[in-house]
This record gives C-alpha cells, structure tokens and sequence, in this order.
C-alpha cells in the first residue's frame, strides 16, 4: 500500500513538475494567473473592505505588495518565503496574537493552503497598473473608430464587380495567389437560393434562371429573391439566434411562452421590409418609450421590447434580490454580446479579467436595466410583464368580451324574470308582488348559482387581448456595485452611464425620469460608435460566407479573434451606416461580389497557399443548418406548407411545457417551415438538436456543424424523414411517367441537376436490387416496387449531395 | 498551459481518418472525435498540458484510479437524517424549535424539529451508520465512502440539479459528463461516451446531459427518459421500423457510392468524409446498443440479485443492470435517474410512506450492483456517485421536510474513493454542513481527480474566456481517495 502511494507520488512529481516545484515556476503569466484566480478574489471579498482604498483600520492595507511589506501596527503582514512567520496567516489562522480574520469567519483550509503556497513562492502581486496594460488594453482596435479605408488597387482589375472583391483579391495578390473560378450557374442558383430564402431552388427556378440571357440575369435573381416571404422567414431565422429566441422559458420552471411569436414575427416582418437596422435596434431595446402614429406602428414597437424580456430567467429563484439582478445581468450579457461583441456579463462579480470593462461600467448599465421592468412579479413562480397590444384585434376582442358579459347578465336576468313569472303564475299572486331569490326552486337556484359563478370567472379572467412580452419603465434609480456579484454586498453606487472606454467624446446625459434605454439605444447606433455596425456587418458577412471577417462573431474584445481584412470590416461598416443601415443593400454589395461567386473546389494551389481558406480564395462548403434541412425534405418531396406567422404552442401561455412527469406536451407535427416550429428551451426538438441548432438560452451567431452517428441514425431511421421519402416517391410517380423519367425527377428536385447516365443506370440497378431483397416481404408486385421507390428516395436524402452546398 | 481549445477549430473541420493524427495538434477533442469516427487512436490519452501536442510528450495529466463514472441521481433529494447521517439530538429535541437560525433564503417556510421516523444501525466492519430505509445497501457499507457535509447553493429543484450536473445553477454549462468525455473520450468506437438512463426532461432538462458550448461528440446519450419504463427505454431512432437489415445494408452500399461520386466533384473535403463515415458507426450502433440494452440473456441469479423479480425493484434494476452493462461496453459516464412521475424523492409531506416508498424502489438494485460490480472486478475502476440535488431540513414542513441545499450526504463507492469511510459532518441536528464542508465544486474537481483529470486544467475557450466544470472554484479532497 504504501509502496503503491509513494510510486505514486513519484510518477506525480515527475509528471506534472509545475504543481511541486512552484516556487522554481518563473512564468510572469502563471504567477499572475495563480493570483488573479487564487489570491486577489479573496483579498478583495475578504479583507478590502477594512484593509483597502477606503479604510485602513490598524493602518493595514492589502491592495498592494508594498502596503503588505509595509503592513500596519503590528508590523509586516506578509514575509515572503516564509509562511509561518507572515501575521496575515497567523490571522486567517487564528494563531498566535495575531486578531482571529476574517471577522465574518474562519477561511476554509484551502483559502489558508492558498495563501501560504503564495507567501512561499514569493508574494508575486501583479501591479494593478502593468496588468491593466497588459490585458485591459483600451487602444484595441475594436476600440477605435473606423478607419477611412478605401478599397485599395488591383492588379486583376477585371475581376472586380463590387470594391469587396478589391479588398479580397489585394491580400490573395499580396499571396501571389489568383481567386478561384466562378461557380457554374446551377451551383450558383442553389447556393443564393439557400442563402436567401433557406430553401431549394425548384426545378422550374433553376431552369428559367438558366434561360435567362440577360447579362444581369444574376442580380434580378437577388433582388428578386429578396422580396420573397422566405427571405424575411430565414434572415429573420438567423436574428433570432442572436436573440437567443425561444418559445419556453427553460431552466428551471420551463413555463410557456406564450406570446413570443409575436416578436418572432416582428423580426420577420422588419427583415421583410428591410427596416433600417438603426431602428430595429432602437426598437429592441426602447421600443415602449418611442412615439408612434399609428397602432401597427405602436404594436411593433411594444413587441419588439421582447427582445429583453425574452432570456431565460430562474423563476423559482427564492431569493428575490438575485433573481432580479440576474435578469439584469442576462439583459446586460445579451445587448453586450448580440450588439456590442463585448462579453460585458464578466465584470458583474469583478473588473473584466480581459477587457477594459470595469465593475463600476458594469453596474453603471445595470442601473439602466433595474429601472426597467421586466417582472410584473418576483414571487416563485415569477410573473414576466407583458404589453397589451393597441388596434383593432384588441378593440374586437374587447368588444367581443364585454358583449359575452352583457349577454351572461341577461340570461341571469331572464332567468329570474322567468322564475318569478312563474312563481307569479302558480301562486296567483299580482305582478308587482316581489319574490325574494330564496323562493326559488332548487333547479332554478343552483342554475342561477352556476351561471354567476361563470360570470365572476370570466370578469376576473378579463378578455385576452392581444399581448407581448416586452419591458417597461420601472422606478427610476442607480444602483450600487455588487461586490463579488453579491446583492447583499454593497459598495458605491454608480450612475446610470455607458461603459467609459466605449463612452466617445460626448457625456450622454441619463435622465433621472426615465430609465435610460433610449439613450443607450441611440448611443449604441450613433455612426461613431467604433462597435455597433462592424459587429452587425460582421454578422451578415459571417450569415453569407459561413465564417466572420472576425471569426468570433459574439466576442470582439481582446479574447476574439482578429479581423482577417480589418480595412473591409471598417469600409463595409462605413458604407452600411452611410447607406442608411439597409440590409438589402448590404446583401447586394456582398452577392453581387465575385468573392461570393466564387467556386468551392479549388485547385492544388490555391488550397497550399490558403489551407484555411483565411483569405477567401474559394467558397465554403456548407451543410445546411438543421431548419434547411427540414424545410428542403418538405420542399422536394412537395408537402411544404407555407402558412406565414402566427402563434404554435398548444400549451397556455405561462403553462408548463415540462413538469415532473418528463412528458413532451409539444407537438412538431407539422408541415410548416421550421421557423414555425416551438422552440422549446430544454428540450429543443431532437431534429434540431441533433443538427446543431443553437441553444437557445444564450446569443449565438456562430452557429456551429457538429458530424456525429446520431445525425446519421435520424436521417436512416426516423419516420420523418422515411415518410419525407414516400412523399417524394408519390409525388414523382404523378409528376413523371417512365423510370428512366422518375429517376431524372427525382434528381432535379433533390440536387437541382440533371442526372447523369451513370446515376440513371446505378438508380435502376439499385432499384432492382431492392426489389429482391422486398420479395421476402410477400406483398403485391406494385406495392413492393413503390417501396423500392421508397428506399431510393430515401437513399438520395440522406446523401452527401442533398445536405451539403458546394 | 492548459489545453485550451478552440472551438472554431474543432467544429469547423471535423477531421477524416487520414487526418486524425495530423490535426490532433489542435487538442484532444478532435482525437476523441476521430476516435467516435472510427480511427484508430485509442482513448487511454487525457488532455495534456502541451497544446502542440498532447499526444507525444505528456500524455496523461496523471494516473487515474477510475475509468468511468455511474452516477445514480436520485431525482427530488433524500433526506441526510433518515438515511446516512443520524442525529441522536435530533430525536431528542423532536418538536422543539431549531436552536439556532435557519438560512436566509429557505424553499419554503419550515417548522420545529422533526425526528427521524426510522431507525440507525451500525454496519460491517467500518461500523457506519444506515437507517432501516436501506437494509441491502447496508451490506455494503465497507465499499462505500460517505461524504456528510456536501453542500449547494440552490434550494430549488431546477437550480440544485443543474449545479449538480453541470457546477452551474443559472447557466447553461456542459454536464459532467460532456466533461468527462471530452476528457476521456470513449473505450468503444460503436459506442457514445455518457450515456444517461432514463433522465427526466424537467429542471433543466437535456441541459443536465447536454455538452453546452463543447462539440456535440461530448453531449449525453439518452436512454427513454422518465416518463418511460425502463423496459422500453431506448436511443431514438436506433431501429429502423421498416427495412430489413438486409436491405439497409444494400441502402448503405448504395449511399456510400453516391458520397463517394460527391466527393469526386467536390475534392478531398474532411466533412464530407466524416459524414461518410458517421454513416458507417451509425449502422454498428444499431446492432451494438439493442444488445447492451437487452437484459435477456443475464442469468436469472443475475437479474434477481438487482430486483428485477419484484414489480417493485424491477424498473430501477432494469436500469443499473443495463448501466453495469455500458460499463463493461467502455462507456465513460453512465446516469441512472431514480425518478417517477412525481418528483421521486421531494417529501415535503408524507415523509414516511414516501422515503419508505422511494428507498425500497432502489435498495436492492444499488445493492445489487456494487456486489455484481465488485464480482467482476468492475468497481475497482469504476466510481460510483449516490446522491440527490440536495438534502431535506431536520425541520418540519406539515409531516415532511422542506430542501436543503446546506449540508445533506452523498456517497461514493470504488474508482479510487476510500471504502468504509465517512468524511464531514453536519451539525447536530443535520442542518448545516459544518465539518470538512465539500461544496458541489469540490465534490465535482474530486471526482474529475479521481478520473486522472485535473479540473483546472479541464478547459474549453468559449466567448472569449476559459470554462470549466467548476468554474473558478473546487478543491479536490485528497481525504476521501484511498
């Protein structure tokens, strides 16, 4: 046993020499990185507050080497080297004279071992100034204003179509590496028509785009694309990843929700319109608080406020204070990453470890969003606040409800009258005699009983207007940093500001009768602003060509990634914002390009001289995303239903979509597009989980292309997609009358081509093949050969060619 | 230092067989997903601390004393005073009020004292304590190691069982598991590394097994969920309703030549033949999962020593038979939810009959599988975890106890934990956890220890910072390794 331990310790030692010999560990980076994790958090929450900037009481501080060298009355606190003979461990030791520390309660041993492993090894305390330097660096280039970029010369001036090509075909170049090839029209037709609409191009599309001979035959295909209902369906798609869009709460109390639809089709519908995207921020974020002339207008504005509202919270969260903060901080964490890039959630609990955000920048937003009313109700389980729509919906179903009341009032009514006409009647009695209620027959009591009882209900209840999740103004007020995140932890209340190295030349004034969101919001879309419109430009470029200009679209901060063309990003954002913050013309610009056009199979040369295709010397290969390829099954097999809109859960708003039972009350049986599908947190529909939808509790515009067995057994053996199969079998057995025919059909429709001769002899033989191996079954010759049918159909769906975009 | 991956990396290129070495380079995530598409690179490699290559110089962290997790949740939180921790003060203040303060933030509002209605004994050698609630686990006191001052930081369900799961109560994180296969990867290609039987679909949900920001390779695999007897609990999609096994491998044939004539069109792309490939695993899943997943030819000796001749014990047998059966198969983490279609263990009133209920359901088959596991030299290096995402207040709510997330005990057996020992101790009414406190953190980084995994150095770069299971915090308590 002990020769067993000791080896142990032995192969330890020699395997993992930086945890024994520490103190030998020179690295500034490890030191710094032992304190920051180790060190600093627990001077800072333990023993600050009376030994720091603020107090020193016994004339002790600890926020430096030096004022611990120094120490306080008692002398040194600290001898480096030497861990016995430090007073600060004999405090948090509660040995010797030393007073007991922390007053609050003993350190756990761990926190002791901690801090005796760091007086050993030397006392290494990063200077807050080097360190601020170091990580905190406020000239990153996210940082700055937008450079004044012009697109800059070419050789191959031919190639050029829009200046994006200038800015790529200077770097390839610079790489004596020429561009790839255009894509052939077929290829081309596909890919935009996944690009815009998220669907397949029908065969009848791609032919006429073929016989179009018009030399811009290409760009009426994308404006013409555009103005579909697709479009706005799938662009609006990939918004709601980044607005962590669900239909359910999750978390903890995974409740309905029951009216997010309604953003969900405000998103839709601005895409549609190519709302400026200026205003569809503005809307998001302080929508309530702008004026409107008219109640559409004033409808989306209110919806659009779901945006905030829409995160998941932990609504049985007994402790009321946390749970408002943290919805706070995930309001916070989603305007910092979906408009900003910026990871602003980190500096709740201390300074940005990275960024230059600071606590006091962080809680100078928080006072924005605690003034703001997300919750009409903090009480387990919480209420979320909910906006009643104006306009004529709401006046209808008002109307329709307070004439449902008027006729319960007169059925009670005439039922009364009724009774005591017939009470009249038997008794014989005049027709002034009153007669009191307790007179009544039975029958006509407990009818009368019901019917009041119902009528109460439905007053309590009230009509259900037209509502959407969306936030308001709450009390007005500042609020104080949270030390190590803790609300009942209080330091300096901060005012209501913007973070300082973002801030620009101008102060923005926070009005203390209002929370401050429409400041914020028009902070965030001023054209200097050096972060909103490189991040939204980014996103678009990273929806159109599968990777960011920076690849971390979600974080620019100084742990992103570079831009790989930074005069692009900033020329691209330039023009973004000086054409009006159009999303359509930015789609143009990008399209239209050569760089967009070009072919994803490259040659030898290209691809040694650009393995990661960093300098986009070729197109990407793309699978589709999970919706594309649901929607694509439903298209090519013909079952596409493409009902616009409206609301999908079958679950009340606020009811449960998950209890203790772990039954699924959602339905996906539907044919509608897969936007029009629940998102259920928690539980995200297995198709779409499997093909690497986002989750979505958290801002992703990134989405990633996981190749795993479970995607494979979904697309062998679910029925949806087997029953997809029979449906494309169908429908090719009425659109098509010989084999050789079907085979050509059911290749146009699943590839968008032609087939080749080799695949109508291989499809034929594959179908014959299949056939023997049905004749175990003994059904009838013709059922047997529609299941062969079948198996074909099947085969090409799952094929490499139906799911991936060249 | 760390081995910090990339996601973007991993993610965008999956690599093809003949890459798998090469782009090893980039981390151990893409070995483990090689190795989930067939390759030959063989699992026994922990992350190494080299992010060139974790591969030739440091190939493990350090030696391991578990190979696998079993971790048996037992959904709605155990009461720690009527199972493994007794408070004789407890009993003799019966009624009386707690004398000292209870936790600012409480579940519910909570009464006096309440006594435990069951009684304690000492067992084996060890002399450890059980209640009258598990007379079978008690044989088997000597392999367990006890842990009695575990404690949480959410009093509801949805946030005590992601933190469980996940270290985190109000993010979305990876599971333990999607860590502990990220680290290990699997021991059998045909196979998903975590698998999770029979989980329920409430408070948190698929969070509880999913891989969060870590590739989906590492996600768990669930078998049937709560709402499904075990006995039908199965992968979805794993058989196919309609073609002959016969006919499917004709299909394959024929798909493959179609991916194959993609390919030429395409050129060499790593994507695209990881699909291929993914193809293939897929149709060896289908006929390895269904055989793991049938307990028929299990001697009866067998089935009966984990209940499954009791309706009773039948259904939660059924499942730790199959979890000792992924087990052998190479699977790295395996749940097994103790979960009805209440919240199981969640007495806030009732306690008697409710426990009694509860523990009966699962003290034959536990007990079954630490002497099954132990017989064939399984528990060696295999680390079972017992516990629920917290524990019950020694005060009463009507004739139940509310939560209580402050100090319950969960228990551990094999892969390295010390056997017949217990470790931290409430206070003396079983409120607070009050010695030697492990946090869920710590419990987490001990655990990860035990797998030869070193939980600070377990890491994914994700929105711009580096995650981990226990965040910033966790420290493994060497105390309860043997």
């Amino acid at each position: 046993m002990n020769v067993t331990s000791g080896f142990r310790i032995l192969i330890i030692a020699i395997l993992f020499p930086v945890r024994l010999l520490a103190v030998d560990e020179t690295s500034p980076e490890t030191a710094n990185r032992q304190f920051e994790t180790h060190i600093r958090p627990l001077l800072t929450q333990h023993c600050e507050r009376c030994h720091g900037e603020k107090k020193q009481w016994s004339g002790l501080r600890v926020d430096s080497r030096e004022a611990l060298l120094k120490g306080g009355d008692r002398g040194p606190a600290i001898v480096p080297g030497d861990a016995k003979r430090s007073l600060l461990i004999q405090a948090v030791r509660h040995q010797g004279d030393a007073p007991a520390m922390p007053e609050e309660g003993q350190l756990t041993n761990r926190e002791i071992e901690a801090l005796e492993e760091w007086i050993r090894t030397g006392a290494h305390y990063p200077n807050g100034k080097i360190s601020t330097q170091i990580t905190r660096d406020p000239n990153h280039w996210a940082f700055q204003s937008l450079a004044d970029a012009q697109p800059p010369e070419v050789i191959e001036t031919s190639w050029i179509r829009t200046p994006i090509d200038r800015f790529i075909l200077a770097k390839l170049e610079a790489a004596r590496l020429a561009p790839s090839p255009p894509a052939d029209r077929v290829t081309l037709i596909r890919r935009l028509t996944f690009d815009l609409t998220g669907l397949p191009p029908t065969p009848e599309e791609v032919d006429s785009f073929l016989a179009d001979d018009r030399p811009d035959a290409y760009g009426h295909l994308v404006d013409r694309l555009m103005e579909t209902p697709a479009y706005g369906e799938h662009w609006g798609r990939h918004w709601l990843d980044v607005a962590r869009y669900a239909d359910s709460n999750g978390l903890d109390e995974n409740i309905a929700h029951g009216n997010a639809w309604r953003y969900r089709d405000y998103v839709v519908e601005s895409f549609r319109e190519d709302k400026p995207f200026d205003q569809f921020l503005i809307e998001q974020l302080a929508g309530d608080l702008l004026t409107a002339d008219d109640p559409h207008t004033r409808r989306q504005q209110l919806t659009a406020t779901g945006f905030l509202s829409i995160g998941p919270k932990v609504l049985a969260e007994v402790d009321q204070p946390r749970m408002r903060m943290d919805i706070v901080d995930e309001q916070i964490d989603s305007v910092g990453r979906v408009f900003l890039g910026l990871t602003l959630g980190c500096a709740r609990c201390h300074d940005h470890k990275f960024d230059p955000i600071g606590a006091d920048d962080y809680y100078g937003l928080a006072g924005i969003f605690r003034s703001t009313k997300t919750m009409d109700s903090y009480v387990k389980v919480a209420k979320w606040h909910e906006h009643q729509l104006p306009g004529d919906e709401a006046v209808q179903i008002q109307a329709a409800f307070e004439q449902d009341i008027v006729q319960r009032k007169q059925q009670i009514a005439s039922l009364t009258e009724a009774e005591v006409q017939r009470l009249r009647t038997s008794r014989a009695s005049g027709d002034t005699v009153e007669i009191p209620e307790s007179e009544f027959s039975t029958e006509a009591r407990a009818e009368l009983g019901k019917l009041r009882e119902q009528l109460a209900a439905k007053e309590k209840e009230g009509p259900e207007l037209p509502s959407a999740m969306g936030v308001t103004e709450d009390e007005i007020s500042d609020v104080a940093i949270h030390l190590r995140g803790d609300p009942l932890r209080l330091g300096d209340v901060v005012a209501r500001r913007v973070p300082s190295v973002l801030r620009g030349r101008e102060e923005i004034a926070f009005p203390s009768t209002h929370s401050g969101r429409e400041q914020l919001a028009r902070w965030l879309v001023d054209p200097s602003h050096p972060l909103t419109s490189r991040v939204i430009v980014n996103r678009v470029w990273r929806w159109h060509f599968g990777r960011g200009i920076v690849r971390t679209t979600d974080n620019f901060g100084l742990l992103g990634e570079k831009p790989t063309h930074p005069e692009l990003l900033d020329w691209l954002a330039r023009e973004f914002v000086n054409g009006g913050w159009s999303m359509k013309s930015l789609h143009r610009l990008i399209l239209n390009s050569n760089t967009w056009q070009q072919s994803s199979a490259a040659s030898e040369t290209v691809i040694k001289g650009d393995p990661d295709n960093q300098l986009l010397s070729r197109m990407r290969l793309r699978r589709l995303t999970a919706e594309e390829v649901r929607d694509s099954l439903l298209a090519v097999s013909g079952r596409l239903d493409s009902t616009q809109g409206g609301p999908v859960l079958k679950v009340k708003n606020r009811g449960y979509l998950f209890d203790h039972t772990s039954i699924d009350l959602t339905d996906y049986t539907s044919d509608r597009r897969s936007l029009y599908l629940p998102v259920i947190r928690n539980n995200v529909y297995d198709l779409f989980q499997l093909l690497d939808f986002p989750d979505p509790a958290i801002p992703s515009g990134d989405r990633v292309t996981s190749t795993v067995a479970p995607q494979a057994l979904l697309m062998m053996n679910s029925d949806f997609v087997l029953q997809m199969a029979d449906s494309l079998s169908d429908r090719i057995h009425r659109e098509s009358e010989s084999e050789s025919m079907r085979i050509a059909r059911l290749v146009q429709l699943s590839f968008g081509r032609p087939a080749t001769d080799q695949e109508q002899q291989q499809y034929s033989a594959f179908l014959a093949q299949a056939d023997t191996s049905l004749m175990s079954l003994n059904v009838e010759e013709s059922v047997r050969k529609r299941m062969a049918w079948s198996v074909l159909c099947h085969t090409l769906l799952a094929s490499n060619e139906f799911i991936y975009l060249k | 230092m760390s081995p910090q991956r990339e996601e973007s990396e991993i993610f965008r290129t999956t690599p093809g067989r003949r890459q798998a070495l090469q782009r090893a380079a980039v981390g151990f995530g893409s070995l483990a997903l090689a190795s989930l598409l067939g390759s030959e690179v063989r699992s026994e490699n922990v992350p190494g601390n080299n992010r060139q290559n974790p591969l030739a110089e440091n190939p493990a962290m350090f030696p391991a004393r578990a190979k696998r997790i079993i971790f048996l949740f037992m959904s709605g939180g155990p009461s720690q005073v009527d199972t493994f921790d007794p408070k004789p003060l407890l009993t003799r203040d019966d009624g009386k009020p707690l004398p000292f303060d209870k936790p600012r933030v409480q579940f519910n509002a909570t009464s006096n004292l309440l006594k435990s209605p069951w009684r304690f004994r000492q067992y084996g050698e060890s002399g450890l304590w059980v209640s009258d609630l598990f007379p079978n686990i008690a044989k088997h006191v000597d392999d367990l190691c006890m842990i009695h001052s575990i404690h949480g930081t959410n009093p509801a369900h949805g946030g005590a069982v992601m933190k469980i799961h996940t270290g985190s109560d109000n993010f979305v994180r990876p599971s333990i598991g999607s860590w502990v296969s990220y680290g290990l990867g699997t021991e059998n290609r045909n196979l998903p590394a975590f698998v999770t039987i029979c989980p329920t679909l409430a408070f948190g949900g698929i969070n509880n097994w999913s891989s969060a920001f870590l590739p989906a390779v590492f996600q768990g695999t669930p078998i049937g969920n709560a709402s499904i007897p075990s006995e039908k609990a199965t992968v979805r999609y794993i058989r196919n309703s309609r073609w002959s096994k016969d006919l499917q491998e004709i299909q394959l044939a024929q798909l493959r030549r179609m991916n194959h004539q993609h390919l030429e069109t395409t050129g060499a792309d790593a994507n695209l033949e990881a699909r291929i490939s993914s193809f293939e695993l897929a149709f060896r899943m289908q006929t390895e999962l269904p055989r793991i997943e049938d307990l028929s030819g299990e001697t009866k000796e067998t089935q009966q020593l984990y209940g499954m001749d009791e309706p009773k014990t039948a259904n939660f047998g059924r499942m730790c038979l199959m979890a000792r059966r992924f087990a052998e198969a190479g699977v790295r983490f395996i749940q097994v939810t103790h979960n009805d279609d209440k919240v199981q263990w969640d007495q806030h009133s009732d306690l008697k009959a409710g426990h009694e209920k509860n523990a009966m359901e699962v003290d034959r088959p536990i007990a079954g599988l630490l002497q099954d596991l132990k017989a064939r030299g399984l528990l060696e290096d295999t680390l079972i975890w017992w516990g629920g995402e917290f524990g019950r207040t020694p005060t009463a709510e009507a004739d139940g106890r509310d939560h209580n997330q402050e100090g319950f005990t969960m228990w551990l057996a094999g892969g390295g934990a010390k056997p017949g020992f217990r470790y931290g101790a409430t206070d003396d009414y079983g409120y607070y956890a009050v010695e030697n406190k492990v946090h869920i953190h710590d419990l987490h980084a001990t655990m990860l220890h035990l797998l030869g995994l070193d939980h600070e150095r377990l890491t994914w770069r994700h929105a711009g910072r580096d995650f981990r299971l226990t965040d910033v915090h966790g420290n493994v308590v060497h105390d309860v390794i043997s």
